[in-house]
C-alpha cells in the first residue's frame, strides 16, 4: 500500500489499480448500512425543523371560516391574489431582489478580490471601514436616509429601495467573496498573466469563472436580504401598488386580523420564490474544487 | 516550494489600520444635508394631501378614500394615502422632515401633540368656529372636544372615540353559576368562579405589540378615581388610590383571576381567548368585538362600568383625531376639507364600517349604530364618564404619547401581570421611569 | 516512514493544497504590485467605497449628531455633547440589555454554527434525497420572520397551545414559553438558532465543497483516523469561511431586531431585551431619539472593538 502512494507527488496519490476498486468495495457494505443510517437521522431532524413552516403551510390549506370547501383547499392560495394585490407586490419583490442580487454580486465581487488579493494599508483600511459602517443597526439609519433620498426623490419607489439594499449587503457580501477567492490558489491567475492577461482580465476569465459556489452564495444572501426586509421597505414604501411583499402581508396582516388562512396563503406565496430559486441553483452548490485543474501538472 | 499557508495570508489582509477613508469623506457629506426641502409629489396646484390609517378593515379605507376624492374646494382637491400602523411614528417623522409629509392626517392618539410640541401642527381653531357656524359643533358628544384644547388652540379635531369597554361571555358566566360583576369585590368573587371552571376572570394581554394591558392599568386606576397626573397636569403616580388599584390588580393575578401567561399575549392570542369556544370570561378590550372575533351571536355582551372601592365609576376612551400640519399647500384648503369631512363621517357609520364610537350625537341615533345594543350601552353608560390618559386632568399633551408607548408603563404593567412584587415598589420605578422621559 | 507521510500529508491538506498543487498566495511574490494592478484594484473597489460612504456613512455622521444632542427625529434639539451617553452608561436597563445581548450573541452565534457544521457534514455524504433534504433545510433563514414568528407564538404562548399541550400531556407541568422571564430567554435565543442555522451551513458546505476529497483519501491510507481526517483537514480547511462567518453572525445577532421583537416584545418585563430592542424602545416608544441612538453607538463600538480584538488573535494563530 505504502509503496503505491509515495509515487509522484504531481500527480497526487493516484493509487494503483488494485487501490481504489478494493477501496470502493469495502465502502459499499459499510456505506449501504450508514447511508440509510443518514437518512432517517436528517429525516428527523428535518422534520423537526421545519414544524413551525408547516404550521404556516397547513393554515394556509386550511379553509378559512365561511368558506365551503372541506379538508385541505388551495382557494386560500388562489383568493390572495384577487383579495388583495398580491399579484403586483410579487412582481415588485422580484424587481427589487433581481435587481439587488445582480448589482450587489457586481460590486461586491471586484471588492473582494482585492480584499483577498491585494496586499496595502488601503485595502486594510477598507476592511476595517466595511466593517464599521456596517455595525450601526439599519433602524438608526433609516430616518436620515429617507431624508436624503426624499430630497432625491427616491422614496416610494422601487430604484431607491434596491439602492440601500444593494449596501446592505455590502460586507456580508464582499467578505463571502473574499473568502471565497481566498481558496482559489493563485496560481491559476500567474498562469494567465504569463500568458499576458491583465490583472483585471485574469479576474474575469480565471477567477470569477471557478467561483461559482461563492457568487451563488453571494447571490443568495443579498436574494434574502432583499426579498425579506421589511423594516426599510415599510418606511420609504407608501403606496399600496408600489410595496413589497414582506409590507404587502404585514398591512394584510394589520387589517386582516382573523383571516388566518389569508394570512397564511399569502406567505406561502412569499416563501416559494426562494425555495424555487434553492431547489434550481442546489446543484450548483456541489461542484467539486480546484484540485483537478491542478492535478494535471 | 515555500509557501505560505493560505489562513495566514487570509488575515494579514485583514489588518486593520487608519480611517483615512471614512475622515475623508466627511466634509463631502455634510455638504449634502438632509431635510433640504424639495416638495414631495402631490403638492401640485393645490392639492390637500390626507392620511389615513386603515381604521377597520379594507372596506373602511376604501369609503374614507371615496369621501376624501369627493372633495371640491374653491380649486382645491384632496388626495387619499393609507399610512400603516407598523412603524407609523418613523413613516410620519420622516415625511415631515423630508417636507413629504400630508397637510391633515388622522393617527396615534396623541400624534398631533407630539408634532405640536415640534412646531409642525397647524392649529384648528378656524375649523372649530366654521364647525360652530353650520351647526356641527353642537353636535359633539359631551366632553370630546376639551382634551385638544390648549392655550394656543385647538390641536387637533376629534372624529372617533376608541372606548374600552368591559365584555363579558355570558354562557360561562350561566355554566360558573356566577353573577356579572358591578363593582371590585364582586369581580375578584365571580373571578374565582370563573376559574373554577377553566375560564379566565380577567382576560388582558402585554405581550409583543399588545398594549391591551398597559390601558387596563391606567383604566383601574382611573377608575378608582385616581390616574397618572394630577388636575395640573402634574405627574402623580404615588397616590393612594392607585396604590389601591394596582394592589387590586395584584390580588386578582395571585388569585389566578389573570391568566398567567397573559404577561406575553399579543392581540392574537386574546382574540383567540375571546373567540366562541374560548376561555375569556370577562375582561376590558376594544369596541366591536363580536365582530372582531366573529361571534356575533349575542353571547358577547358589554357589562357596565365597574363601582370602584370608593364608589367611583370611570371609563377609558382615547379620543382619536383629525390633525392638520403646517406643510400645506394652502392652509384654507385644509381648513375646508377638515370641515367637509367632518361633515361626511356620518356616512362611515351608516355603512356600518366603524366599531369606535362616533362624536356626534347624531351618528349615535342612527338606526345602523342603534341596531347593536352593545353600541348603546356604550354611549350611554360609558361615554359620559370617559376619561382620557391624561385623567385626572383634562388636556392631552405629548407627554401621553411617552405614556401609552413608552417602556415605563409597559415595564410596570408586565411587573404586575407576573405578580413578583408590591404595588408600591412597583409604582414607585413606574413614577421613575416616567421622570425620566417626560418633558416638563 | 508512513506517519511522516502522513502528516505531511495531512499538513499539506491543512495549507489548502490538493496534493501536489500550489497553494493560493498573494500578489507580493512575485511583485506584481506595478501601478497597473493598483489602478486596477481602485476602480474594482471604487463601486463599494462609493455605496458605503452614501448609503452607511451619511446616517454615521448623522447618528452621530443625534446622539450628542437631545432633539427629535424632525429637529436637531440642542447640543448636549456626552449628556446622553452618561445617562446611557449609568442606566441599569442598558448594563441588563447588554448581559442578555452577550448571552443572546453567544448561544446564537456558536449554537447555529455547530448546526450548521453537522448539517453540512452530513449533507455532503451520500444520502437519498439529499438535495431535497439541502433546499428544505434552508427554509428557516428564508421564510420571512414576520411569519416564523407567528408561527412560533402559536406553538408556544398560550397554555393551550401546541408544544406546552405537549408537555402537559407528557406529565412536564404546563411550561410557559413565552411569560416566564427565563424561558423567554431560552425561547428566544432557540428560536435565533433555528432562523440562523441555515445561514452557517450554507457558508460551511460552499467552503467544503472546495475541499478536494482526495485528500481524505490520501489520508485515510496514510492511517489518519476519521476523527484526525476532520479536526486536522476538515477544520483547518473551512476555518476562513467558519472565522469570518462568526463575527458576520456576531454582527447579525448583535443588531437582530425583528426576531426578538416580533416574538416576544423584548418582555416579559425586559427579560429579553437586547440592546438593539432598548434602542429602538427608546428612539420610537419613550421618543428619546439622543439616548437611543447614543445606545446604538455603543454597540457599533463594541462590536468594532471586539472584532479587531478577534482579528489579532485569529492573525496570530494562524501564523505557525
Amino acid at each position: 500500500m505504502s509503496a503505491v502512494l509515495h509515487a509522484h507527488p504531481e500527480t497526487g496519490p493516484s493509487l494503483g489499480v488494485a487501490g481504489p476498486q478494493k477501496a470502493r468495495r469495502v465502502l459499499s457494505e459499510a456505506g449501504m448500512r450508514g447511508r440509510w443510517w443518514r437518512f432517517t437521522l436528517i429525516l428527523a431532524i428535518t422534520a423537526i425543523v421545519l414544524v413551525p413552516i408547516m404550521v404556516v403551510v397547513v393554515l394556509s390549506l386550511t379553509p378559512a371560516p365561511g368558506s365551503t370547501a372541506t379538508g385541505l383547499t388551495f382557494e386560500n392560495i388562489t383568493g390572495v391574489f384577487s383579495k388583495t394585490l398580491a399579484g403586483t407586490w410579487l412582481q415588485n419583490s422580484l424587481i427589487t431582489t433581481l435587481s439587488t442580487v445582480v448589482v450587489s454580486v457586481a460590486v461586491a465581487a471586484p471588492a473582494g478580490y482585492v480584499l483577498s488579493r491585494g496586499r496595502s494599508k488601503a485595502v486594510s483600511g477598507y476592511s476595517l471601514l466595511l466593517f464599521v459602517m456596517q455595525s450601526l443597526p439599519i433602524i438608526t439609519s433609516v430616518v436620515p436616509l429617507f431624508i436624503l433620498f426624499a430630497g432625491m426623490g427616491l422614496v416610494d419607489n422601487l430604484l431607491g429601495l434596491t439602492i440601500i439594499y444593494v449596501s446592505s449587503t455590502m460586507t456580508v457580501a464582499t467578505w463571502m467573496m473574499a473568502a471565497y477567492f481566498d481558496s482559489i490558489p493563485i496560481s491559476l491567475e500567474e498562469a494567465s498573466w504569463i500568458d499576458g492577461c491583465s490583472v483585471f482580465g485574469s479576474f474575469m476569465k480565471v477567477v470569477l469563472r471557478n467561483s461559482l459556489p461563492g457568487v451563488l452564495s453571494t447571490a443568495i444572501f443579498a436574494f434574502l436580504l432583499a426579498w425579506n426586509d421589511y423594516l426599510v421597505a415599510i418606511v420609504f414604501l407608501r403606496s399600496n401598488e408600489i410595496f413589497t411583499l414582506p409590507v404587502g402581508v404585514q398591512s394584510f396582516f394589520q387589517q386582516n386580523l382573523t383571516d388566518w388562512s389569508g394570512v397564511m396563503a399569502l406567505a406561502v406565496v412569499m416563501m416559494l420564490p426562494p425555495i424555487i430559486v434553492f431547489a434550481t441553483l442546489n446543484k450548483y452548490f456541489s461542484v467539486g474544487g480546484i484540485g483537478g485543474s491542478l492535478a494535471g501538472r | 516550494m515555500n509557501v505560505q499557508p493560505a489562513a495566514n495570508k487570509a488575515f494579514s489582509r485583514r489588518g486593520f489600520l487608519g480611517l483615512t477613508a471614512a475622515a475623508a469623506s466627511v466634509p463631502l457629506l455634510a455638504a449634502c444635508g438632509g431635510g433640504s426641502a424639495s416638495q414631495g409629489g402631490g403638492g401640485a396646484g393645490g392639492t390637500v394631501k390626507f392620511w389615513d390609517m386603515p381604521w377597520g378593515t379594507p372596506a373602511y379605507n376604501d369609503a374614507a378614500k371615496k369621501i376624501t376624492e369627493g372633495f371640491s374646494g374653491s380649486s382645491s382637491k384632496a388626495s387619499y394615502q393609507i399610512i400603516q400602523w407598523n412603524n407609523f411614528y418613523q413613516t410620519f417623522s420622516s415625511a415631515i422632515a423630508s417636507k413629504t409629509g400630508p397637510a391633515v392626517s388622522t393617527g396615534g392618539g396623541f400624534q398631533a401633540f407630539q408634532f405640536e410640541q415640534q412646531g409642525q401642527i397647524a392649529y384648528a381653531d378656524k375649523v372649530i368656529d366654521a364647525l360652530k357656524k353650520n351647526g356641527q359643533f353642537d353636535d359633539f358628544l359631551p366632553g370630546v372636544l376639551d382634551p385638544f384644547k390648549t392655550d394656543k388652540g385647538y390641536v387637533a379635531v376629534p372624529w372617533q372615540l376608541d372606548m374600552r369597554p368591559l365584555w363579558y361571555r355570558k354562557s360561562l358566566f350561566d355554566k360558573a353559576g356566577a353573577e356579572v360583576p358591578t363593582d371590585w369585590p364582586s369581580l375578584l368573587e365571580a373571578g374565582k368562579k370563573l376559574k373554577g371552571i377553566g375560564a379566565v376572570g380577567f382576560a388582558t394581554g402585554s405581550g409583543a405589540g399588545n398594549f391591551i394591558g398597559n390601558h387596563l392599568m391606567i383604566m383601574m386606576m382611573i377608575n378608582n378615581g385616581g390616574g397618572v397626573w394630577t388636575k395640573d397636569g402634574q405627574l402623580d403616580v404615588m397616590n393612594d388610590r392607585n396604590v389601591e388599584a394596582t394592589e387590586f390588580m395584584l390580588e386578582l393575578v395571585s388569585n389566578g383571576v389573570v391568566d398567567p401567561a397573559a404577561v406575553s399575549y399579543t392581540t392574537d392570542n386574546l382574540d383567540a381567548q375571546w373567540k366562541k369556544g374560548g376561555k375569556a370570561a370577562f375582561g376590558m378590550y376594544v369596541t366591536g368585538l363580536p365582530q372582531r372575533v366573529g361571534d356575533t351571536s349575542g353571547d358577547l355582551l358589554v357589562a357596565s362600568p365597574l363601582a370602584g372601592p370608593h364608589g367611583d365609576k370611570a371609563a377609558l376612551a382615547f379620543p382619536n383625531n383629525i390633525m392638520m400640519y403646517k406643510n400645506t399647500p394652502s392652509q384654507e384648503a385644509s381648513e375646508a376639507f377638515l370641515v367637509y369631512y367632518m361633515g361626511q363621517l356620518k356616512s362611515l357609520w351608516q355603512q356600518k364600517l366603524m366599531n369606535a364610537l362616533p362624536v356626534f350625537k347624531s351618528i349615535t341615533e342612527l338606526p345602523e349604530f342603534t341596531s347593536d345594543p352593545n353600541n348603546v350601552k356604550i354611549v350611554k353608560e360609558y361615554q359620559p364618564i370617559a376619561k382620557t390618559f391624561a385623567a385626572q386632568g383634562a388636556a392631552l399633551n405629548a407627554n401621553m404619547a411617552v405614556l401609552d408607548g413608552g417602556q415605563a408603563l409597559n415595564q410596570f404593567t408586565q411587573t404586575i401581570l407576573t405578580g413578583k412584587t408590591d404595588a408600591k415598589s412597583a409604582l414607585t420605578a413606574f413614577q421613575t421611569g416616567l421622570q425620566s422621559v417626560i418633558k416638563k | 516512514m508512513s506517519s511522516t507521510t502522513a502528516q505531511s500529508g495531512l499538513a499539506r491538506a491543512r495549507r489548502g493544497l490538493a496534493p501536489g498543487g500550489s497553494g493560493g498566495g498573494t500578489l507580493n511574490r512575485k511583485s506584481k504590485l506595478s501601478g497597473q494592478t493598483r489602478r486596477t484594484f481602485f476602480w474594482l473597489l471604487l463601486p463599494s467605497i462609493v455605496l458605503l460612504i452614501l448609503i452607511n456613512g451619511y446616517p454615521l455622521i448623522y447618528a452621530g449628531v443625534q446622539a450628542t444632542h437631545d432633539g427629535s427625529l424632525i429637529d436637531t434639539g440642542n447640543f448636549v455633547g456626552f449628556d446622553n451617553f452618561a445617562t446611557v452608561l449609568t442606566a441599569p436597563a442598558f448594563w441588563k440589555a447588554a448581559q442578555f445581548t452577550l448571552w443572546f450573541t453567544i448561544v446564537g452565534v456558536f449554537g447555529s454554527w455547530l448546526v450548521g457544521l453537522g448539517l453540512a457534514l452530513l449533507l455532503r455524504t451520500k444520502i437519498p434525497a439529499g438535495g431535497t433534504f439541502k433546499v428544505l433545510l434552508l427554509l428557516p433563514w428564508v421564510v420571512p420572520i414576520v411569519v416564523s414568528s407567528t408561527a412560533w407564538n402559536w406553538l408556544v404562548a398560550t397554555p393551550d397551545s401546541l408544544i406546552p399541550s405537549i408537555f402537559r400531556n407528557l406529565g412536564l407541568g404546563t411550561p410557559l414559553f413565552l411569560a416566564d422571564p427565563h424561558l423567554a430567554a431560552v425561547m428566544v435565543m432557540i428560536f435565533k438558532v433555528w432562523v440562523s442555522f441555515p445561514f452557517m451551513m450554507m457558508m460551511i458546505s460552499a467552503a467544503l465543497a472546495s475541499v478536494d476529497t482526495t485528500v481524505y483519501e490520501a489520508a485515510s491510507m496514510d492511517g489518519a483516523s476519521k476523527w484526525q481526517q476532520f479536526t486536522q483537514i476538515t477544520l483547518p480547511m473551512i476555518a476562513r469561511s467558519t472565522y469570518i462567518s462568526w463575527i458576520l453572525m456576531t454582527i447579525f445577532c448583535v443588531n437582530d431586531f425583528p426576531t426578538i421583537y416580533l416574538l416576544t416584545g423584548g418582555g416579559p418585563v425586559d427579560a429579553t431585551t437586547s440592546l438593539v430592542v432598548l434602542a429602538y424602545r427608546s428612539v420610537f416608544q419613550d421618543f428619546q431619539t439622543g439616548t437611543g441612538v447614543a445606545i446604538a453607538f455603543l454597540m457599533t463600538l463594541t462590536l468594532v472593538i471586539v472584532s479587531v480584538f478577534l482579528y489579532r488573535q485569529i492573525r496570530k494563530s494562524s501564523v505557525e
